[in-house]
Protein backbone atom coordinates (compact mmCIF):
# COMPACT_ATOMS: atom_id res chain seq x y z
CA UNK A 1 0.00 0.00 0.00
CA UNK A 2 2.66 2.37 0.93
CA UNK A 3 4.78 0.93 -1.88
CA UNK A 4 1.87 1.82 -4.33
CA UNK A 5 1.74 5.65 -2.82
CA UNK A 6 5.50 5.88 -3.23
CA UNK A 7 5.05 4.63 -7.15
CA UNK A 8 2.59 6.68 -7.78
CA UNK A 9 4.10 9.85 -6.30
CA UNK A 10 7.16 8.34 -8.59
CA UNK A 11 5.64 8.20 -11.77
CA UNK A 12 3.24 10.94 -11.59
CA UNK A 13 4.77 13.57 -9.81
CA UNK A 14 4.91 16.16 -12.67
CA UNK A 15 1.18 15.89 -13.50
CA UNK A 16 0.45 16.48 -9.88
CA UNK A 17 2.69 19.12 -9.63
CA UNK A 18 1.95 21.14 -12.47
CA UNK A 19 -1.21 19.39 -14.91
CA UNK A 20 -0.06 18.81 -18.59
CA UNK A 21 2.44 22.47 -19.04
CA UNK A 22 3.89 23.02 -20.43
CA UNK A 23 2.40 20.95 -23.21
CA UNK A 24 -1.34 22.25 -22.10
CA UNK A 25 -2.43 24.49 -19.65
CA UNK A 26 -0.86 24.99 -16.36
CA UNK A 27 -2.45 22.45 -13.65
CA UNK A 28 -2.34 19.91 -10.85
CA UNK A 29 -0.99 22.01 -7.57
CA UNK A 30 0.65 24.87 -8.96
CA UNK A 31 -2.73 25.32 -10.48
CA UNK A 32 -4.44 24.66 -7.15
CA UNK A 33 -2.24 27.19 -5.03
CA UNK A 34 -2.27 30.08 -7.82
CA UNK A 35 -6.38 29.45 -7.70
CA UNK A 36 -6.70 29.06 -3.90
CA UNK A 37 -4.25 32.48 -3.36
CA UNK A 38 -6.01 34.55 -5.93
CA UNK A 39 -9.20 33.94 -4.58
CA UNK A 40 -8.20 34.36 -1.29
CA UNK A 41 -6.34 37.71 -1.91
CA UNK A 42 -9.74 39.19 -3.99
CA UNK A 43 -12.27 37.40 -1.75
CA UNK A 44 -10.53 39.76 1.72
CA UNK A 45 -10.75 42.91 0.05
CA UNK A 46 -14.39 42.27 -1.53
CA UNK A 47 -15.39 40.63 2.02
CA UNK A 48 -14.33 44.42 3.67
CA UNK A 49 -15.84 46.21 0.81
CA UNK A 50 -19.49 44.38 1.26
CA UNK A 51 -19.17 44.19 5.22
CA UNK A 52 -19.21 48.12 4.68
CA UNK A 53 -21.53 48.60 2.83
CA UNK A 54 -24.09 45.73 5.03
CA UNK A 55 -23.03 48.30 7.97
CA UNK A 56 -23.86 51.51 5.74
CA UNK A 57 -26.73 53.57 6.29
CA UNK A 58 -27.44 54.44 2.41
CA UNK A 59 -30.18 51.88 1.55
CA UNK A 60 -28.96 51.40 -1.81
CA UNK A 61 -25.38 50.70 -1.03
CA UNK A 62 -26.99 48.06 1.55
CA UNK A 63 -29.85 46.34 0.16
CA UNK A 64 -27.89 45.14 -2.93
CA UNK A 65 -25.10 43.78 -0.80
CA UNK A 66 -27.79 41.95 2.25
CA UNK A 67 -29.67 40.50 -1.17
CA UNK A 68 -26.40 39.03 -2.73
CA UNK A 69 -25.10 37.83 0.69
CA UNK A 70 -28.53 35.82 1.85
CA UNK A 71 -28.79 34.71 -1.61
CA UNK A 72 -25.30 33.17 -1.64
CA UNK A 73 -25.51 31.73 1.41
CA UNK A 74 -28.66 30.36 0.73
CA UNK A 75 -27.35 28.49 -2.21
CA UNK A 76 -24.61 25.43 -2.61
CA UNK A 77 -21.45 26.35 -3.90
CA UNK A 78 -21.36 23.67 -6.82
CA UNK A 79 -25.14 25.42 -8.20
CA UNK A 80 -23.70 28.87 -8.12
CA UNK A 81 -20.56 27.44 -10.53
CA UNK A 82 -22.66 25.46 -12.73
CA UNK A 83 -24.99 29.17 -12.89
CA UNK A 84 -21.95 31.04 -13.48
CA UNK A 85 -20.43 28.14 -15.84
CA UNK A 86 -23.56 28.22 -18.08
CA UNK A 87 -24.96 31.60 -18.05
CA UNK A 88 -22.04 33.70 -18.33
CA UNK A 89 -20.98 32.39 -21.85
CA UNK A 90 -24.56 32.55 -22.61
CA UNK A 91 -24.72 36.13 -21.66
CA UNK A 92 -21.49 37.14 -22.93
CA UNK A 93 -21.42 35.62 -25.65
CA UNK A 94 -17.20 35.25 -24.88
CA UNK A 95 -15.47 31.80 -24.51
CA UNK A 96 -14.33 32.54 -20.65
CA UNK A 97 -11.84 29.99 -19.52
CA UNK A 98 -13.19 27.76 -16.75
CA UNK A 99 -10.40 29.02 -14.71
CA UNK A 100 -11.68 32.49 -14.48
CA UNK A 101 -15.23 31.36 -13.81
CA UNK A 102 -14.15 29.24 -10.60
CA UNK A 103 -12.34 32.05 -9.82
CA UNK A 104 -14.62 35.25 -9.71
CA UNK A 105 -17.10 32.43 -8.36
CA UNK A 106 -15.04 31.44 -5.39
CA UNK A 107 -14.43 35.40 -4.52
CA UNK A 108 -18.31 36.38 -4.62
CA UNK A 109 -19.05 33.34 -2.49
CA UNK A 110 -16.40 33.32 -0.26
CA UNK A 111 -16.91 37.14 0.17
CA UNK A 112 -20.11 37.05 0.50
CA UNK A 113 -19.51 34.53 3.49
CA UNK A 114 -16.06 36.61 4.95
CA UNK A 115 -18.44 39.37 4.87
CA UNK A 116 -20.33 38.35 8.00
CA UNK A 117 -17.66 37.13 9.92
CA UNK A 118 -15.86 40.96 9.04
CA UNK A 119 -19.02 42.99 9.92
CA UNK A 120 -19.40 40.64 12.78
CA UNK A 121 -16.06 41.31 13.81
CA UNK A 122 -17.08 45.05 13.68
CA UNK A 123 -20.06 45.05 15.42
CA UNK A 124 -18.82 42.96 18.51
CA UNK A 125 -16.36 46.24 18.86
CA UNK A 126 -19.25 48.01 20.38
CA UNK A 127 -19.68 51.56 19.37
CA UNK A 128 -17.39 53.22 22.11
CA UNK A 129 -14.44 52.96 19.58
CA UNK A 130 -15.93 54.51 16.49
CA UNK A 131 -17.44 57.16 18.85
CA UNK A 132 -14.05 58.08 20.16
CA UNK A 133 -12.39 58.25 16.83
CA UNK A 134 -15.32 60.30 15.51
CA UNK A 135 -14.85 62.87 18.53
CA UNK A 136 -11.22 63.61 17.34
CA UNK A 137 -12.33 64.35 14.08
CA UNK A 138 -11.63 61.33 12.18
CA UNK A 139 -13.81 60.88 9.09
CA UNK A 140 -15.74 57.68 9.11
CA UNK A 141 -13.62 55.78 6.37
CA UNK A 142 -10.64 56.73 8.34
CA UNK A 143 -11.73 55.84 11.64
CA UNK A 144 -13.17 52.04 10.16
CA UNK A 145 -9.23 52.05 8.39
CA UNK A 146 -7.36 53.25 11.67
CA UNK A 147 -9.29 52.07 14.83
CA UNK A 148 -12.11 50.02 13.51
CA UNK A 149 -10.68 47.40 11.22
CA UNK A 150 -7.23 46.66 12.56
CA UNK A 151 -9.26 45.27 16.01
CA UNK A 152 -12.13 43.89 14.31
CA UNK A 153 -10.35 41.77 11.49
CA UNK A 154 -7.47 40.99 14.31
CA UNK A 155 -10.42 40.12 16.66
CA UNK A 156 -11.74 37.65 13.81
CA UNK A 157 -8.60 36.28 12.35
CA UNK A 158 -9.74 32.66 13.81
CA UNK A 159 -12.69 32.89 11.42
CA UNK A 160 -10.70 34.18 8.79
CA UNK A 161 -8.34 31.75 8.12
CA UNK A 162 -11.41 28.83 8.76
CA UNK A 163 -12.99 30.89 5.63
CA UNK A 164 -9.51 30.64 3.70
CA UNK A 165 -8.85 27.36 4.18
CA UNK A 166 -12.64 26.64 3.60
CA UNK A 167 -12.22 28.38 0.15
CA UNK A 168 -8.75 26.56 -0.89
CA UNK A 169 -11.16 23.08 -0.14
CA UNK A 170 -13.66 24.92 -2.47
CA UNK A 171 -11.27 24.78 -5.63
CA UNK A 172 -11.31 21.10 -5.68
CA UNK A 173 -15.07 21.88 -6.95
CA UNK A 174 -13.62 23.65 -10.28
CA UNK A 175 -13.04 19.78 -10.86
CA UNK A 176 -16.86 19.83 -12.35
CA UNK A 177 -16.32 22.74 -14.74
CA UNK A 178 -12.39 21.17 -16.08
CA UNK A 179 -10.76 23.61 -14.40
CA UNK A 180 -6.78 21.78 -14.32
CA UNK A 181 -6.03 21.73 -10.73
CA UNK A 182 -4.88 19.05 -8.19
CA UNK A 183 -7.89 17.40 -7.98
CA UNK A 184 -8.27 17.50 -11.98
CA UNK A 185 -4.62 15.67 -11.93
CA UNK A 186 -5.45 13.17 -9.75
CA UNK A 187 -8.62 11.99 -11.23
CA UNK A 188 -6.52 12.05 -14.63
CA UNK A 189 -4.12 9.47 -12.54
CA UNK A 190 -6.50 7.44 -11.42
CA UNK A 191 -8.39 7.22 -15.03
CA UNK A 192 -4.58 6.14 -16.25
CA UNK A 193 -4.37 3.62 -13.39
CA UNK A 194 -7.74 2.21 -12.53
CA UNK A 195 -7.14 0.23 -10.02
CA UNK A 196 -5.90 2.02 -7.20
CA UNK A 197 -8.49 4.60 -6.49
CA UNK A 198 -8.21 4.80 -2.96
CA UNK A 199 -4.38 5.09 -2.53
CA UNK A 200 -4.48 8.05 -5.33
CA UNK A 201 -7.11 9.94 -3.58
CA UNK A 202 -5.14 9.74 -0.34
CA UNK A 203 -2.17 11.04 -1.97
CA UNK A 204 -4.84 14.43 -2.70
CA UNK A 205 -6.30 14.23 1.10
CA UNK A 206 -2.78 14.73 2.36
CA UNK A 207 -1.86 17.32 -0.21
CA UNK A 208 -4.95 19.30 0.77
CA UNK A 209 -4.47 18.41 4.62
CA UNK A 210 -0.99 19.95 4.68
CA UNK A 211 -2.00 23.10 2.52
CA UNK A 212 -4.86 24.10 4.87
CA UNK A 213 -2.76 23.10 8.14
CA UNK A 214 0.22 24.97 7.43
CA UNK A 215 -2.34 28.12 6.65
CA UNK A 216 -3.87 27.26 10.38
CA UNK A 217 -0.28 26.97 11.83
CA UNK A 218 1.12 30.49 10.16
CA UNK A 219 -2.17 32.19 11.30
CA UNK A 220 -1.92 31.20 14.59
CA UNK A 221 1.56 32.29 15.15
CA UNK A 222 1.31 35.60 13.88
CA UNK A 223 -1.68 35.58 16.10
CA UNK A 224 0.60 34.80 18.77
CA UNK A 225 3.12 37.59 18.46
CA UNK A 226 0.55 40.19 17.70
CA UNK A 227 -0.50 39.40 21.06
CA UNK A 228 2.66 39.04 22.48
CA UNK A 229 3.30 42.81 21.59
CA UNK A 230 0.23 44.17 22.73
CA UNK A 231 1.26 42.42 26.15
CA UNK A 232 4.37 44.65 26.30
CA UNK A 233 6.16 41.39 28.45
CA UNK A 234 7.39 43.52 30.30
CA UNK A 235 3.88 43.53 32.88
CA UNK A 236 3.36 40.63 34.05
CA UNK A 237 -0.18 41.02 35.96
CA UNK A 238 -1.26 43.40 32.40
CA UNK A 239 0.46 40.45 30.22
CA UNK A 240 -2.05 37.60 31.95
CA UNK A 241 -5.17 40.19 31.21
CA UNK A 242 -4.26 40.89 27.79
CA UNK A 243 -3.07 36.96 27.17
CA UNK A 244 -5.05 35.85 24.00
CA UNK A 245 -7.96 33.15 24.75
CA UNK A 246 -6.12 29.84 23.21
CA UNK A 247 -7.54 29.83 19.93
CA UNK A 248 -9.78 27.17 18.82
CA UNK A 249 -8.71 26.19 15.32
CA UNK A 250 -11.71 25.62 13.50
CA UNK A 251 -10.09 23.78 11.07
CA UNK A 252 -12.78 21.87 9.71
CA UNK B 1 -26.73 83.61 13.53
CA UNK B 2 -27.43 84.10 17.47
CA UNK B 3 -30.59 85.49 18.79
CA UNK B 4 -30.61 87.37 22.26
CA UNK B 5 -27.83 86.27 24.02
CA UNK B 6 -26.81 87.51 27.89
CA UNK B 7 -23.17 86.96 27.24
CA UNK B 8 -21.33 89.12 24.69
CA UNK B 9 -20.48 87.32 21.43
CA UNK B 10 -17.15 87.23 21.78
CA UNK B 11 -17.07 85.49 25.03
CA UNK B 12 -19.21 82.75 24.15
CA UNK B 13 -18.02 79.51 22.56
CA UNK B 14 -20.91 76.66 23.17
CA UNK B 15 -24.53 78.14 22.97
CA UNK B 16 -27.36 75.80 23.28
CA UNK B 17 -30.85 77.29 22.17
CA UNK B 18 -33.97 75.76 22.23
CA UNK B 19 -32.55 72.21 21.49
CA UNK B 20 -34.60 69.34 21.86
CA UNK B 21 -34.30 66.17 21.29
CA UNK B 22 -36.56 62.94 21.77
CA UNK B 23 -35.91 58.94 20.96
CA UNK B 24 -39.31 57.88 19.63
CA UNK B 25 -42.03 58.98 22.36
CA UNK B 26 -39.72 59.46 24.96
CA UNK B 27 -38.43 63.27 25.46
CA UNK B 28 -34.73 63.06 26.48
CA UNK B 29 -34.02 67.20 26.13
CA UNK B 30 -36.80 69.89 26.27
CA UNK B 31 -35.98 72.92 25.78
CA UNK B 32 -32.84 73.77 26.55
CA UNK B 33 -31.22 76.85 26.77
CA UNK B 34 -27.95 77.87 27.79
CA UNK B 35 -24.34 78.89 26.94
CA UNK B 36 -20.90 78.53 28.21
CA UNK B 37 -18.29 81.18 28.36
CA UNK B 38 -14.90 80.75 26.96
CA UNK B 39 -12.52 79.63 30.04
CA UNK B 40 -15.71 78.35 32.07
CA UNK B 41 -15.99 75.65 34.33
CA UNK B 42 -19.28 73.96 33.97
CA UNK B 43 -20.40 71.10 35.54
CA UNK B 44 -23.82 69.09 34.90
CA UNK B 45 -25.16 67.03 37.51
CA UNK B 46 -28.61 65.29 38.02
CA UNK B 47 -29.96 62.09 38.38
CA UNK B 48 -29.51 58.96 36.48
CA UNK B 49 -31.12 58.94 33.12
CA UNK B 50 -32.01 62.99 33.16
CA UNK B 51 -30.50 63.58 29.87
CA UNK B 52 -27.02 64.23 31.30
CA UNK B 53 -25.14 62.49 28.89
CA UNK B 54 -27.19 62.75 25.44
CA UNK B 55 -26.95 66.63 26.15
CA UNK B 56 -23.02 66.51 26.48
CA UNK B 57 -23.00 64.38 23.09
CA UNK B 58 -25.39 66.36 21.38
CA UNK B 59 -22.64 69.21 21.72
CA UNK B 60 -19.78 67.40 19.29
CA UNK B 61 -22.79 65.75 17.77
CA UNK B 62 -22.49 62.25 18.48
CA UNK B 63 -26.09 62.17 19.02
CA UNK B 64 -27.99 64.37 16.70
CA UNK B 65 -31.06 66.54 17.78
CA UNK B 66 -34.75 67.17 16.79
CA UNK B 67 -34.90 71.18 16.84
CA UNK B 68 -33.28 73.79 18.28
CA UNK B 69 -29.83 74.95 17.57
CA UNK B 70 -25.74 74.65 19.33
CA UNK B 71 -23.31 76.71 17.87
CA UNK B 72 -19.60 76.40 18.84
CA UNK B 73 -17.93 79.88 18.39
CA UNK B 74 -20.58 81.22 15.99
CA UNK B 75 -20.98 77.86 13.72
CA UNK B 76 -24.13 76.01 14.06
CA UNK B 77 -23.06 72.39 15.15
CA UNK B 78 -26.57 71.10 13.84
CA UNK B 79 -26.91 72.96 10.52
CA UNK B 80 -26.55 70.36 7.38
CA UNK B 81 -22.55 70.41 5.95
CA UNK B 82 -20.62 68.53 4.63
CA UNK B 83 -18.90 65.68 6.73
CA UNK B 84 -15.40 67.45 6.40
CA UNK B 85 -17.24 70.23 8.21
CA UNK B 86 -18.59 68.45 10.86
CA UNK B 87 -15.28 66.23 11.18
CA UNK B 88 -13.57 69.79 11.80
CA UNK B 89 -15.65 70.82 14.36
CA UNK B 90 -15.22 67.52 16.05
CA UNK B 91 -11.93 68.20 16.02
CA UNK B 92 -12.09 71.05 17.67
CA UNK B 93 -14.46 69.74 20.74
CA UNK B 94 -12.24 67.46 23.24
CA UNK B 95 -14.23 64.89 24.56
CA UNK B 96 -13.83 62.33 27.38
CA UNK B 97 -16.05 59.24 27.57
CA UNK B 98 -17.02 57.22 30.99
CA UNK B 99 -15.48 54.54 29.83
CA UNK B 100 -12.12 55.84 28.17
CA UNK B 101 -12.54 54.21 25.20
CA UNK B 102 -8.84 54.08 24.35
CA UNK B 103 -7.71 52.09 21.17
CA UNK B 104 -6.22 48.75 23.02
CA UNK B 105 -4.51 47.90 19.19
CA UNK B 106 -2.03 51.21 20.12
CA UNK B 107 0.45 51.86 22.37
CA UNK B 108 -0.32 55.11 24.60
CA UNK B 109 1.96 57.04 22.37
CA UNK B 110 0.78 56.20 19.41
CA UNK B 111 -3.20 57.24 20.63
CA UNK B 112 -2.19 60.12 21.49
CA UNK B 113 -0.52 60.51 17.88
CA UNK B 114 -2.48 58.83 15.89
CA UNK B 115 -5.74 61.87 15.60
CA UNK B 116 -3.01 65.08 14.86
CA UNK B 117 -1.11 62.83 12.44
CA UNK B 118 -4.31 61.04 10.45
CA UNK B 119 -6.53 64.22 11.16
CA UNK B 120 -4.32 67.00 10.92
CA UNK B 121 -1.41 65.75 9.04
CA UNK B 122 1.04 66.81 11.58
CA UNK B 123 4.41 64.95 10.77
CA UNK B 124 4.73 61.93 12.99
CA UNK B 125 7.82 63.01 14.84
CA UNK B 126 6.37 66.08 15.58
CA UNK B 127 3.31 64.46 17.25
CA UNK B 128 5.11 62.07 18.82
CA UNK B 129 7.42 64.68 20.57
CA UNK B 130 4.27 66.58 21.82
CA UNK B 131 2.08 63.30 22.38
CA UNK B 132 5.31 62.96 25.10
CA UNK B 133 4.76 66.52 26.89
CA UNK B 134 1.54 65.74 26.72
CA UNK B 135 2.13 62.54 28.44
CA UNK B 136 4.24 64.19 30.88
CA UNK B 137 1.76 67.01 31.92
CA UNK B 138 -0.40 63.92 32.91
CA UNK B 139 2.03 61.92 35.07
CA UNK B 140 2.36 59.16 32.52
CA UNK B 141 6.02 59.78 30.57
CA UNK B 142 7.28 56.28 31.63
CA UNK B 143 3.86 54.11 29.92
CA UNK B 144 4.40 55.87 26.54
CA UNK B 145 5.20 52.56 24.99
CA UNK B 146 2.52 50.35 26.82
CA UNK B 147 -0.68 49.43 25.89
CA UNK B 148 -4.26 50.02 27.21
CA UNK B 149 -4.15 46.66 28.54
CA UNK B 150 -1.45 47.67 30.76
CA UNK B 151 -2.74 50.82 32.35
CA UNK B 152 -5.07 50.72 35.36
CA UNK B 153 -8.24 52.88 34.90
CA UNK B 154 -7.46 55.52 36.64
CA UNK B 155 -3.67 55.79 33.42
CA UNK B 156 -6.46 55.08 31.18
CA UNK B 157 -8.69 58.16 31.54
CA UNK B 158 -5.45 60.22 31.70
CA UNK B 159 -4.19 58.89 28.61
CA UNK B 160 -7.13 59.52 26.65
CA UNK B 161 -7.61 63.27 28.57
CA UNK B 162 -3.78 63.72 26.71
CA UNK B 163 -5.28 62.30 23.72
CA UNK B 164 -8.25 64.74 23.59
CA UNK B 165 -5.64 67.25 24.78
CA UNK B 166 -3.71 66.39 21.51
CA UNK B 167 -6.12 68.09 18.86
CA UNK B 168 -5.22 71.48 20.64
CA UNK B 169 -9.35 71.75 21.04
CA UNK B 170 -10.30 75.26 23.05
CA UNK B 171 -12.89 73.37 24.28
CA UNK B 172 -13.42 69.99 26.46
CA UNK B 173 -16.19 67.59 26.93
CA UNK B 174 -16.11 65.19 30.07
CA UNK B 175 -18.96 62.54 30.21
CA UNK B 176 -18.69 61.39 33.60
CA UNK B 177 -15.11 60.37 33.22
CA UNK B 178 -14.82 59.10 37.17
CA UNK B 179 -18.17 57.31 37.19
CA UNK B 180 -16.06 53.64 35.91
CA UNK B 181 -13.15 54.29 38.01
CA UNK B 182 -12.33 52.39 41.42
CA UNK B 183 -12.28 55.10 43.92
CA UNK B 184 -8.65 55.13 44.81
CA UNK B 185 -8.32 56.55 40.94
CA UNK B 186 -11.20 58.89 41.01
CA UNK B 187 -7.77 61.31 42.57
CA UNK B 188 -5.50 61.75 39.83
CA UNK B 189 -7.92 61.95 37.00
CA UNK B 190 -9.72 64.39 38.83
CA UNK B 191 -6.29 66.57 39.64
CA UNK B 192 -5.24 66.78 35.70
CA UNK B 193 -8.74 68.19 35.16
CA UNK B 194 -8.37 70.32 38.05
CA UNK B 195 -5.33 71.41 36.30
CA UNK B 196 -7.19 72.02 32.71
CA UNK B 197 -9.42 74.20 34.61
CA UNK B 198 -7.09 76.28 36.14
CA UNK B 199 -4.80 76.75 32.96
CA UNK B 200 -8.11 78.50 31.62
CA UNK B 201 -9.15 75.33 29.39
CA UNK B 202 -12.82 75.62 28.87
CA UNK B 203 -14.59 72.66 30.32
CA UNK B 204 -18.59 71.11 30.45
CA UNK B 205 -17.93 68.34 32.99
CA UNK B 206 -20.91 65.74 33.50
CA UNK B 207 -19.90 64.06 36.95
CA UNK B 208 -21.18 63.22 40.40
CA UNK B 209 -18.12 64.59 41.78
CA UNK B 210 -19.73 67.23 43.79
CA UNK B 211 -16.50 68.05 45.81
CA UNK B 212 -14.72 68.82 41.94
CA UNK B 213 -17.72 70.96 41.09
CA UNK B 214 -17.42 72.37 44.71
CA UNK B 215 -13.67 73.34 43.93
CA UNK B 216 -13.64 74.23 40.43
CA UNK B 217 -16.75 74.84 38.45
CA UNK B 218 -17.61 78.48 37.86
CA UNK B 219 -21.61 77.23 37.65
CA UNK B 220 -23.26 74.45 37.98
CA UNK B 221 -26.25 72.80 35.58
CA UNK B 222 -28.97 70.98 37.26
CA UNK B 223 -31.16 69.18 34.88
CA UNK B 224 -33.95 66.95 35.52
CA UNK B 225 -36.09 64.94 33.05
CA UNK B 226 -34.41 66.36 30.37
CA UNK B 227 -35.05 70.10 31.05
CA UNK B 228 -32.12 72.63 32.59
CA UNK B 229 -33.79 73.63 36.14
CA UNK B 230 -31.45 75.19 37.54
CA UNK B 231 -27.75 77.39 37.02
CA UNK B 232 -26.04 78.52 39.35
CA UNK B 233 -22.10 79.20 40.81
CA UNK B 234 -21.73 76.03 43.19
CA UNK B 235 -21.55 77.66 46.42
CA UNK B 236 -24.84 78.74 45.87
CA UNK B 237 -26.32 75.82 44.56
CA UNK B 238 -24.76 73.78 47.02
CA UNK B 239 -26.06 76.07 50.33
CA UNK B 240 -29.00 77.15 48.99
CA UNK B 241 -30.86 75.02 46.06
CA UNK B 242 -33.38 76.87 44.63
CA UNK B 243 -35.29 74.15 42.41
CA UNK B 244 -37.31 71.06 44.99
CA UNK B 245 -35.88 68.81 42.63
CA UNK B 246 -32.04 70.36 43.19
CA UNK B 247 -32.72 70.30 46.83
CA UNK B 248 -33.73 66.50 46.59
CA UNK B 249 -31.51 65.44 44.31
CA UNK B 250 -28.85 67.10 46.89
CA UNK B 251 -29.94 65.69 50.07
CA UNK B 252 -30.21 62.12 48.22
CA UNK B 253 -26.41 62.33 47.96
CA UNK B 254 -25.61 63.74 51.28
CA UNK B 255 -27.15 59.95 52.88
Amino acid sequence: MINDIIAIVRDYWLLLLIGQYPNGPLGGLANTLILSALSIALAFPVSIIFALARLSKWPLLRWPVTALVYVTRGVPLLMLILWCYFLIPLWTGADVPSFVIMLTTLVVYQGAFLSEVVRAGIVALGPGQMDAARALGHSYLGAMRYVILPQALYNMIPSIISTFVSTIKDTTLGYVINVPDLTFAASQVNNQLLTQPFQVFLILAIVYYVICWSLTHVANRVERRIARRRAGLSNIRAAAVAAPPKIISEQP
Amino acid sequence: MTASVSLPQELQTVRLSQVCKSYGDYQALKDIDAEVARGEVVVICGPSGSGKSTLIRTINRLEEINSGSITFDGQNIHAPMRMKELNLLRSRIGFVFQSFNLFPHLSVVDNISMSPIRVKGIPAAVAHEKALALLDRVGLSEKAEAYPAQLSGGQQQRVAIARALAMEPPVMLFDEPTSALDPEMVGEVLSVMKSLAAEGMTMLCVTHEMGFARDVADRVWFIDAGQILETAPPEEFFKNPRHPRAQRFLADLRH
